[in-house]
Parts: structure tokens; sequence; C-alpha cells
């Protein structure tokens, strides 16, 4: 009941006092300058323009510029790392069919786990024939 | 002060961080009277007081994204302007400490319509800068600006009490001042 009384205390408004006001009202711009208000207005807006013109560009450049020119930056990369990969992985599976195997190597000494070629063995040189 | 039918602050002030001139002109709108107001219980002269305000409205705006609760942004913005008013008035009285005597600091550079108009500018001047600065920003916003108490203590950040409690006191010795100035009881009444 107390905490009641004492919110609508708090809630009760002290009413205007006429005559301060009008007393008060002598320091209002307005009653020295009709438009007061209005060139406030008009010097702040105007001082603020750069600001507001630099926020715009800020919001613009977030929606679709930036998007632009992710883009712009981001599919030549795409298609230069999906040609890289490509080639990587082609190289990778002809090395895994063809093993390099230098003719020296076959000639000279057994590769581990691999027999010489049949046809080396009947392999005769041009020198032998003449 | 908001009403359904117009945008909220936190509305206008999202629009006025994407860089709309008219969000932002309508915020200048909804807070030039108070802000001014506010400076005015500082600085004690129209001229600091007209600076500071607009000074706050661009601050404001270039700090715009670090106001953490938009529906608030009456509140963030007087705190703004106080301090842009305590600047100004510290600068200030570095430039001119040995002039005028504090109260009769006036300087109106603008021309007055009436000696009496300029002379009750004088005199409230006067009574107010004998008032404690939150008394001044209270009686000001109450009594000039047609704040309801509730709305000062939100800005403010004051309790409802103790905005109630300042604007009494303010306004009894404002009475009291004003009372003792010969023939000013009239021209209270008389005044525009």
């Amino acid at each position: 009941m107390i905490r009641r009384i004492h919110d609508l205390d708090e809630l009760e408004e002290i009413g205007a006092d006429a005559e301060i006001s009008r007393a008060l009202a002598a320091l209002d711009p307005v009653s020295r300058d009709p438009n007061y208000w209005l060139r406030f207005r008009w010097w702040v807006i105007s001082a603020a323009a750069p600001e507001l013109a630099r926020r715009r560009r800020g919001v613009s450049l977030t929606i679709g510029d930036v998007v632009e020119s992710w883009a712009r930056a981001l599919v030549p990369t795409a298609a230069l790392v999906a040609a890289l990969a490509g080639l990587l992985l082609l190289r990778s599976e002809s090395a895994a069919d063809w093993p390099p195997i230098g003719v020296e190597e076959v000639l000279l000494s057994e590769v581990e786990g691999n027999q010489i070629p049949i046809d080396v063995a009947s392999l005769s040189f041009a020198a032998e024939i003449f | 002060m908001n009403t359904s039918s117009m945008p909220s602050d936190s509305e206008l002030v999202r629009r006025a961080r994407k860089g709309d001139e008219i969000a932002f002109g309508m915020l200048v709108q909804r807070y030039q009277r108070p802000a001014y107001a506010v400076a005015l219980s500082v600085t004690g002269r129209h001229e600091d007081a007209e600076d500071a305000a607009q000074e706050s409205f661009l601050v404001a705006l270039d700090r715009l994204d670090e106001c953490r609760s938009p529906e608030r942004f009456g509140g963030w913005l007087m705190t703004i302007v106080r301090n842009r008013s305590k600047n100004l008035v510290r600068r200030e009285s570095l430039r001119e400490t040995d002039e005028l005597p504090p109260g009769a600091r006036s300087r109106m550079p603008t021309p007055d319509r009436t000696a009496e108009a300029a002379e009750l500018r004088e005199m409230l001047r006067q009574a107010l800068s004998e008032l404690p600065e939150v008394q001044r920003q209270v009686v000001l916003l109450h009594d000039l600006e047609g704040w309801k108490h509730r709305e000062i203590a939100e800005r403010l950040d004051l309790p409802c009490g103790t905005v109630r409690s300042h604007l009494h006191f303010a306004r009894k010795a404002l009475r009291a001042a004003l009372e003792r100035v010969p023939g000013m009881p009239e021209r209270m009444r008389v005044a525009q």
C-alpha cells in the first residue's frame, strides 16, 4: 500500500508554472528570431552533409560494390585454383600408371619389385648385327 | 514526446546511421530545443549554448555507431551536450580570465527588439546563474521546453523524485530572485 502511494506520488506531474514559463520564454531564441530553429536545423544538416554522404557511400558499398568487387577477384582466382587442381590431379594419375624408370636402371640393375621386361632381354643392338 | 505516428528514436537512429538526411533532420528537430536548453543551463550564454548544441549534433552523428541504446538517443545526446558545453565554458574561462564578474557575463551581439526584453533576459540569466546546474537544466527543460518530469528523469538519468525536487527548488529560487528585481513581477506577467 505504501509502495502504491509512493508510485502515485512519483507519477504525479508537477503542473506548469505559467509565470515562470512566460518569463523563461524570453530566453527562447524564437523571441528574437521567429526562424531561429529553422536556421539552426539548416546549419546542423549542412554541416553534417559530408558525414551523411560518407555513411550513404558506406552502405551502398556493402550491398553492391563490395559483392561485385569480391566476385571480380574471386572468380578468376577460383578458376585458376580449379585449373591448377585439375592439372595436379592429371599429373598424379599419370604418375601412378607409369612409374618413371630410367633405361640405365632397367639395363644395369634390378628395380626393386619389378622384373626386367621380357622384351628388354631380347634386345639386340645395331652394333651386334653389323 | 513520441507519438505512434512519428518514427521512434531508434528507427531514426537506424536510418541516420545509413546516412538518411531526413531521419537525421528529424532527430535534430526533435532535440534541438532541449539540447539548446541544456547547453544554456551550462554556459549561461546564448552564443555558447548555440555553438555547443549545434556541435553536439555533429559529434552525435560522428559517434552514432557508439550509441548502444538507440531508443535512449535523447539521454545519450544530452550527455554529449553537457560535456561539450562544459568544455566550451572551460575554454572560454581560460580566455576571459579577467573580464566581467560571474553573473554579468552576457554578450548579446544580436540586436534586441526592446530594451525591456533584453533586461528581462539579463535578469533571468542572473537568476539562473545562481541555481545549481542540474536545477537550471530541470527548470529550463520543464518550464521552457515543456518536458514532463519523467522525460527529464529519463534523459538526464535522474530519479523522478529528484527531478521534482529540483524543479520545486529551482522555481522557488527563480521566483525569489525575480521578485527582488523592482518591477519584475509585473513584467513577468506581461512578458510574451
